[in-house]
């Protein structure tokens, strides 16, 4: 029985941290091009969600729904990176922290007006049966999460390493500057970014929806643990915020568990800062030697 | 600066300056954030009902017939905002009654400002008990805040003696790590040892606002061999508690505080929420004229075709006729006067839950029931089914219509203690 | 005069002004607002502590201000002691823990920083939640104000409670951050490294500057406590923290004034929007100032289009906004949101920043004058080059992973000397200098210094032990004044301890580092630009800026990084005057350089590395003509004619 326990709740635990994962890959999209994140994030994952749910309520089907969501995702993302980053960028101020916190809170009071402030279900033609595997229990749902997360990941990567644009995108990351003595407009890679991020961020949402429901608040648990994710695991460590956040999902479930939920997330937040203190570019990131 | 807090203090003085020819009435709650859909709803019953009686002239006061106005206060469910209005309010000079409230904390927080100066307030719908225990605590000997709401003590009560009557020894206390939820805890577990400890307690569990995972908390519940889940928490993380049962097989049923009736559970629970039971002061089915006529009038004032917190608005609604009814009485706009009405409520208000006769009494410490209106008769149980929330057993129906078309008996003072 | 008597009569008005409003206004409304404007700007003057002078996004403030409310409630209801004991705990609390958080957030800086404070935030509100025996959970805690020293604290007295301690914050504040630790935090912000290598101590005042941003926050939460007398975990989370945010950058950091208005801003903007006439009035208001400054930015192409044009976009979306919403108060968030995005883009220095520009305009406000240079041969007295050993470095390494950067050099560096070293590049020059000051730990092999082991791995000690350095990529403090670049590096003027320098009692010291640094400036012509903030500067003045603060260190070995890298030719020359100036100091200077005929005018010695080893040694003519050296620079055998001294060497 404790095996078994500990298995589901592991399992449980890990596919959640696969959703902070998401995110937090998101977050490193824009941060290899631009050294930024939007710590709007979280408002991007409820409003492409919101629109998402709105498609699926005109009588679009699943499979035209999330392209449409995706593409108001990008749309979005978009938006944040014009009216918050690139002035912030140009003159290398970090303003972009507030504006992009600014723009968040304006996307949340118009989706709780638009939308209104209640949770909503999330229809979807994944069955939320459970299947039991080794002794586990894990619906349908909590799988398609998976599926999803590692073919949109798997699709950027392919992007970034076969096309031409990819590897623009490669180039700016890898040095801002000489990408710019080649003729490659940084400026446009950014924007890319971003809006790539809000796609990113748009799956997230609508693959998290059906088991969380929609809601204004819906991301702002989500959003806390992926930043997480992404700084424990290094921002520029790629397939790395996988492993984190499988792990940490994980470790929230067992410790709410062992511990009593109230301290689901006090094991997580100790090893975070001992991880930081350690290992300051995060654990699976590259270690810089400072020059001077 | 200056300017900013000139204008302030301006529009402070000005508040006061204007001439009166209107009862002013504020509406506060929560109207962003998580608590919106209670805080929302139970304003817009309220404004529904101002709406109505404006429509009529307005209230008469004395040999005059004064419109409404209104007052909004959005206090984000936090308690430094609530404490904020609350002295705003409090400043006011003119103002007739406030109604509003969903969160204990910020009744806890922010109350204080309105009994110092005697403002008369209805709180609707927060029910956490301490929103009233704590004037019988500080043993205020005038009090002006009233409640509208099945405050948690009649609820845990119904909700202890349900899982009694349907024969369930082992249970599992869930609940959220709100004040809300922690204190409907502490009621839950009183009323277990009330009720003559018939239940065992296997598990407490308790789970944070914005949890969507209750795999750990639900797992020891089983493992403990909970029969029954009774829960107190806010808002949608309810229904990931169900949809968690049906993950892990688990079959025990929910009996809850009466939020498990808001659409954000049973819509997010789907069909696993089938069988849940909460206390219910209204049920969203026109089994009255006047209750058709609410909520056909809800539905087209804001454009909705399910309430988002059915409960909410009808007491919102029923809290405002009885306030008005109390201005009409007092014949002035003297917030004082309207207390000393509302604790002697001669006619009885016809509301959409019940016709209210008598709701309250003259404040006595000892006995917070005389500034609360409900009885454990205004409550029954409701259920979850398909989508709805339906009457638990059917006597309860059939004595709902009765109260509501009929007068409810008239409060004969110290009846019920929690 | 005219400097202090605006400045000080500007905050004796507001203080004044805001100490008679009781008096004046018996709205408790009004006060209950003033009294949380009081507060609030305590606590903002401490989170611009972090995040204006340190430059990092702290969101632990929060935490620290609900652990001082808490730790002030718990004193008030469990310990049943008083009002003061209640507020020192709170201040204790804030100061302890912030401190120990600084410790492993040493390291961090931005997004990890910013994610370690949020963390220790959300630990500390699990703690408060879960604590239930002690803190009572999440039903919160109800307290009462206790009387002090016998006074019952009615409203108006409270308040006037919380302005006292506001204007005694504030005078501490203002000279702390006028002194010596104010500049240290800034050039920790601007050039961690450089504030290491001018000895001042990263580590030491990174945790001062946070443990002290904290106390204040923790003094903050114990006022907050008695002001709602009633406390749940949940009030200090992270909404509240980004407001809090919001409000300093709003105001304006690095600026007490700054952090009263953002205080003001936070807690009067929610409750003034509630009003629908206020509401209108405030976005029209917005919307033609934006719309005066945009026009007027676009014609005198001061400001970027987007700069212009975005806040007018906004105000306008706000007013014609108002006209379609019914309800305001629903829509309060994306007001805030556009009121703030508006100001965020349109005066990135803060409302503070912006008035503060204009109203030195208006007022012709000027700094406050200099004294005289001081004597630099009491300063820097000349010391005797004796020709002993200086620096002995013995069989030094240093790889990394496989390349070995630095491989078995030993070299002995005679004091009043100016030893140069060269190279190639990769050749393993920059490396040593690092290994030397500090930057990087030897691999192997020993460093001595006078014959005393020199520190290693640590560029503070190394500093402190009598070595200073320049930095071949410019790390000056941008922020900071030519002035006080100097300053912060100036040795044996600071003696005040704390106490005294937070009382104002150290002004005498200031003036004396004032001159000596001046006398500095003036050493390498930069005594007219004195007032200049670093970034300013012209290239080359950057150049000589940096030799000046190294300087500053009244070293006993001075290393210099390339000091003519990039420079002009006549800078150059200038540049050369400079060092020669300082050598006449009997200062002994190890010379990095690419410049050939820099080496050749000023070096005593040359040591000669390729590869990580050195290949020659001797005197600059002896060297040049070293095969070995031909062969590295050119990569071929020694032409017999080879040009001689001026022409630089291609690299």
């Amino acid at each position: 029985m404790n095996a078994q326990i500990i298995g589901q709740m592991a399992v449980s635990g890990a596919l959640m941290g696969l959703v902070y994962a998401l995110i937090a890959y998101g977050f490193q999209l824009t941060f290899a091009t631009s050294k930024s994140i939007n710590f709007g994030q979280g408002e991007l994952v409820m409003i492409s969600a919101f629109f998402s749910l709105t498609l699926t309520n005109l009588g679009f089907p699943y499979w035209a729904m999330v392209p449409g969501g995706l593409l108001f995702g990008a749309l979005m993302g978009l938006v944040v990176e014009r009216a918050g980053v690139r002035l912030a960028l140009e003159q290398k101020s970090e303003g972009w922290i507030l504006l992009s916190i600014i723009i968040g809170l304006f996307f949340f009071s118009a989706a709780e007006n638009i939308w209104g402030r209640d949770d909503r279900p999330f229809p979807t033609p994944i069955s939320a049966d459970p299947i039991h595997i080794l002794g586990v229990d894990v619906t349908r749902l909590e799988l398609s999460v998976a599926v999803g997360v590692f073919a949109i990941m798997g699709l950027i990567e392919l992007f970034k390493r076969r096309t031409l644009l990819g590897k623009a995108f490669e180039a700016v990351s890898a040095d801002r500057d000489a990408a710019e003595l080649m003729g490659i407009s940084s400026t446009r890679t950014v924007m890319l970014s971003y809006g790539l991020s809000g796609s990113v961020a748009a799956l997230a949402g609508i693959l998290v929806s059906p088991i969380t429901t929609v809601g204004p608040t819906m991301a702002s648990a989500l959003i806390l643990k992926a930043f997480s994710v992404a700084v424990v695991a290094g921002l520029d460590s790629g397939f790395g915020v996988v492993l984190v956040g499988m792990f940490l999902g994980a470790l929230e479930s067992l410790a709410s568990f062992y511990l009593g939920s109230g301290w689901r997330e006090a094991p997580g937040l100790i090893l975070l800062i001992l991880a930081l203190a350690l290992r300051p570019n995060g654990v699976f990131g590259k270690a810089t030697i400072r020059k001077v | 600066m200056f300017r900013q807090t000139l204008c302030g203090l301006l529009l402070v003085a000005a508040s006061g300056a204007q001439a009166a020819d209107t009862v002013k009435i504020a509406l506060t709650g929560p109207f962003s954030g998580g608590s919106a859909p209670m805080g929302t709803s139970a304003r817009d019953g309220s404004k529904l009902a101002i709406a109505e009686i404006n429509a009529a002239g307005g209230i008469q006061v004395g040999n005059k017939k004064m419109k409404i106005e209104i007052i909004e206060r959005d206090d984000e469910a936090k308690n430094e905002r609530g404490a904020l209005i609350a002295q705003e309010l409090a400043a006011m000079s003119d103002l007739s009654g406030v109604i509003g409230t969903v969160n204990t904390g910020v009744c806890l927080a922010g109350d204080k400002h309105l009994q110092e100066k005697g403002i008369t307030k209805i709180i609707c719908p927060a029910a956490g008990s301490a929103s009233m225990t704590q004037w019988s605590k500080a043993g205020v000997k005038d009090n002006s805040i009233f409640r509208f709401a099945a405050y948690d003590g009649i609820q845990a009560a119904m909700v202890v003696e349900e899982a009694i009557n349907r024969k369930f020894t082992k249970v599992a206390v869930v609940f959220d790590s709100t004040n809300y939820g922690v204190s409907g805890r502490d009621d839950m577990l009183e009323q277990i040892k009330k009720q003559g400890n018939k239940l065992t307690v296997v598990a407490q569990e308790k789970f944070n606002i914005g949890d969507k995972d209750m795999t750990a908390q639900l797992l020891r519940a089983k493992s403990a061999g909970a029969e029954a889940i009774l829960i107190w928490a806010i808002g949608p993380e309810l229904a990931a508690v169900s949809n968690g049962e049906a993950k892990i097989g688990m079959k025990a049923p929910l009996i809850g505080g009466w939020t498990l009736s808001m659409s954000n559970y049973i819509d997010n629970a789907g069909k696993n929420g089938n069988g849940t039971l909460m206390p219910q002061t209204f049920i969203e089915e026109a089994i009255t004229p006047k209750a058709k006529s609410f909520i056909d009038g809800y539905h087209k004032a804001y454009k909705v075709d399910r309430i988002p917190s059915a409960v909410a608005a009808a007491q919102g609604y029923d809290a405002l006729y009885i306030l008005a009814a109390a201005v009409k009485q007092a014949g002035s706009t003297d917030t004082k006067k309207i207390k000393e009405a509302l604790e002697d409520l001669k006619e009885p208000v016809k509301g959409v839950i019940a016709t209210w006769s008598h709701p309250y009494t003259k404040w006595d410490p000892a006995d917070v029931t005389s500034h609360e209106a409900f009885r454990r008769e205004q409550v029954v149980m409701g259920m979850v089914k398909d989508g709805r929330v339906v009457f638990g057993n059917d006597a309860d129906r059939a004595r709902l219509i009765k109260s509501a078309t009929s007068v409810t008996p008239a409060k004969t003072g110290k009846t019920k203690k929690k | 005069m005219k400097r202090i008597l605006l400045l000080r009569g500007a905050e004796l008005v507001v203080f004044a002004f805001l100490a008679t409003i009781p008096l004046l206004v018996v709205n408790p409304y009004a006060l209950g607002l003033l009294t949380l404007l009081a507060i609030y700007g305590i606590l903002l003057i401490g989170l611009d502590v972090t995040v204006g002078y340190l430059g990092q996004v702290n969101l632990a403030h929060v935490a620290f201000l609900g652990l001082g409310a808490y730790a002030a409630g718990l004193v008030v209801t469990k310990l049943g002691l008083g009002m003061v004991p209640a507020l020192l705990a709170a201040t204790l609390v804030g100061l302890v823990l912030g401190g120990l958080l600084a410790l492993p957030a040493l390291r961090l800086e931005g997004p990890q920083f910013a994610l370690a404070t949020l963390s220790f935030a959300a630990l500390s509100t699990t703690a408060l939640n879960e604590l239930e025996a002690l803190t009572g959970g999440a039903q919160g805690l109800s307290l009462s104000r206790p009387p002090l020293f016998g006074h019952a604290l009615t409203p108006p007295l409270f308040y006037w409670l919380c302005m006292v301690l506001l204007a005694v914050v504030w005078m501490l504040m203002r000279n702390l951050l006028a002194s010596q630790w104010g500049r240290a935090f800034e050039a920790l912000r601007d050039s961690p490294i450089a504030t290491d290598a001018m000895g001042v101590g990263t580590y030491k005042h990174k945790v001062a500057a946070f443990a002290l941003g904290s106390s204040l926050g923790g003094l903050a939460g114990g006022l907050y406590a008695f002001n709602f007398q009633y406390l749940q975990p949940q009030s200090f989370t992270y909404d509240l923290m980004i407001i809090l945010l919001l409000g300093v950058v709003l105001g304006g950091r690095k600026s007490l004034w700054g952090a009263f208005v953002g205080a003001t801003v936070i807690v009067l903007l929610p409750n003034l929007l509630s009003n629908r006439l206020l509401f209108q009035i405030f976005s029209g208001l917005g919307f033609a100032g934006a719309l005066a400054a945009g026009v007027q930015g676009l014609v005198k192409k001061t400001t970027r289009p987007f700069q212009a044009l975005a806040p007018v976009v906004a105000m306008g979306l706000l007013v014609v906004g108002g006209l379609f919403v019914e309800n305001t108060e629903d829509w309060r968030k994306a007001i805030f949101a556009l009121m703030l995005f508006s100001v965020v883009v349109g005066l990135p220095e803060g409302i503070m920043g912006f008035l503060a520009l204009f109203l030195a305009k208006l007022f012709r406000v000027p700094h406050a004058p200099l004294p005289e240079p001081a004597d630099l041969d009491t300063m820097l007295p000349i010391r005797p080059a004796d020709g002993s050993a200086l620096l002995v470095l013995a069989d030094l390494k240093r790889y990394f992973g496989g390349v070995k950067a630095v491989d078995g050099l030993s070299m002995t560096v005679r004091a009043g000397t100016i030893h140069g070293l060269i190279g190639p590049n990769g050749s393993g020059k920059s490396t040593v200098v690092n290994v030397i000051s500090g930057l990087y730990t030897p691999t192997a092999g020993t460093m001595q210094l006078r014959g005393a082991t020199l520190p290693i791995g640590s560029l503070y000690s190394v500093a402190q032990a009598g070595v200073a350095r320049t930095f071949q990529n410019l790390q000056l403090f941008g922020e900071l004044t030519a002035l006080e670049n100097v300053l912060v590096a100036l040795k044996g003027v600071y003696r005040n301890p704390l106490p005294m320098v937070l009382l104002g009692l150290a002004r005498r010291e200031e003036r004396t580092a004032q001159a000596q640094a001046l006398a500095l400036l003036e050493l390498i012509g930069l005594r007219e630009q004195a007032l200049v903030k670093a970034k300013d500067l012209t290239y080359g003045a950057q150049r000589f800026l940096e030799i000046a603060r190294a300087l500053a260190r009244k070293p006993d070995l001075l290393i210099l990084d390339e000091p003519a890298a990039g420079l002009a030719h006549p800078d150059v020359l200038q540049q050369i005057e400079f060092i020669q100036r300082i050598h006449q100091r009997g200062i002994t200077i190890i010379l990095i350089e690419h410049h050939m005929d820099v080496v050749s005018e000023l070096c005593d010695t040359v040591t000669v590395l390729d590869g990580g080893r050195i290949i020659a040694e001797g005197t600059p003519d002896e060297v040049k003509r070293h095969p070995k050296v031909v062969e590295a620079y050119l990569g071929q055998p020694p032409q017999p004619e080879l040009p001689g001294g001026a022409e630089p060497l291609p690299a």
